[in-house]
């Protein structure tokens, strides 16, 4: 700093200053030239960005606890560049065929649900089949529940999740769907709904051995 | 009573037991071996005829010159859900075929064993079971009518 002396020296940026002064004000793309352009198409953008979309995510033969951390993702709107916790973008989300959902290993039989209704005596516990026997919403419904933070928000972000046992969705809700969330697991085949001739003609790996007798 | 009931159970099981392993049978559907009758003149020809097995121009050569098994062979990850292949190894009733059968190593031979039973508890192969058994899955008694899918890393057989 000591070679740069006083007198000499002036700021270059006060020439730029006053130059982009001039043009903020006398440019074609002034303010009222602005809002003219944006009125008509950023407007509609705007709509858009804070519009609530609605997604559809089919449930056959996917795990519940997986799902539903792909659910809370948009039911909260964490798939946005726009999220804040104070900004209320979360999307709906419509669950069908809830009823198909698939549980790894033995867990309808492992899994249980507690209940407690403050009484003496009152403690309930049911296993994940039961459950699913009473209610086939419940067990994606309580997934989703128990993903999120118990927080202020996470009650009214459940009611933008609608689940429904089957494919019977009200007319209501399917017109304003306009995505779907892709599954997470394939959806497996049975055998018996392969044709004869495909399983017939499928390349076979092992051979009977010399007399053997089919049955 | 009880002994001649007995004797009696015996005596058919062992009569059953022999017209299933007679060597010569007018029924040759479904045997390998298949036994024809012509007749020459005065004389009855009855011969017994290898056909070649409907899998001959299916089958994946086994090209391995170290002797592995077809499965290893063939250098397949199999899942419980490749109804395609695991229904190769089982006999109409849903029975696992043996190994002399098969011609598996001891290890494929356990690990196709239990994804057989992991895709016959999906129910993903209900039309190959016993006759008594309930066909439709969805029909099945309590949890056993819900989808369940399996991890096959959870199969104890394994190469180490």
């Amino acid at each position: 700093m000591g070679n740069v002396s006083s007198k000499n020296f002036v700021p270059r940026s006060r020439k730029f200053v006053r130059r982009n002064q001039k043009s903020f004000f006398q440019h074609k793309h002034d303010r009222k030239y602005l809002t003219s352009i944006m009125s008509a198409v950023k407007r509609a953008q705007q709509w858009a960005t804070f519009a609530r979309t609605w997604h559809l995510f089919d449930a056959t033969w996917q795990n519940p606890f997986d799902s539903a951390q792909v659910i809370i993702k948009h039911l909260m709107g964490l798939h946005k560049p726009i999220y804040h916790p104070m900004n209320d973008c979360g999307d709906h989300v419509v669950v069908m065929n809830s009823r198909d959902i698939a549980l790894p290993g033995d867990e309808w039989r492992k899994r249980v649900y507690f209940h407690h209704t403050t009484y003496p005596g009152g403690a309930s516990w049911t296993l994940a089949w039961e459950l699913h026997n009473k209610n086939p919403t419940l067990v994606i419904k309580k997934a989703v529940y128990n993903g999120m933070d118990g927080n202020l928000q996470r009650r009214h972000t459940m009611q933008r999740l609608h689940v429904f046992p089957d494919d019977k969705i009200p007319e209501e809700i399917l017109k304003n769907i306009s995505n779907q969330i892709r599954y997470l697991r394939p959806v497996p085949t049975r055998l018996d709904h392969i044709s004869p001739e495909e399983v017939e003609n499928y390349p076979k790996i092992v051979d009977y051995p010399k007399q053997y007798i089919l049955r | 009573m009880a002994a001649f009931g007995r004797l009696a159970v015996n005596i058919g099981r062992t009569l059953i037991s022999q017209e299933s392993r007679r060597c010569l049978n007018l029924s040759s559907a479904l045997r390998i071996k298949e036994i024809r009758e012509t007749r020459d003149g005065k004389n009855l020809i009855v011969e017994g005829v290898t056909i070649p097995s409907p899998r001959v121009p299916l089958l994946v050569k086994n090209t391995a010159r170290t002797g592995a098994c077809p499965v290893c062979a063939a250098g397949l990850d199999v899942k419980h859900t490749d109804v395609l292949i695991l229904s190769q190894f089982l006999r109409s009733d849903g029975c696992m075929l043996p190994r002399r059968v098969t011609g598996l190593c001891k290890t494929q031979q356990k690990r196709i064993g239990t994804m057989v039973a992991m895709a016959q508890k999906a129910g993903l192969m209900p039309n190959i079971a016993p006759a008594n058994s309930r066909r439709d899955p969805k029909r099945r008694k309590d949890w056993k009518k819900f989808n369940t899918y399996f991890d096959e890393k959870t199969i104890k057989a394994k190469f180490v």
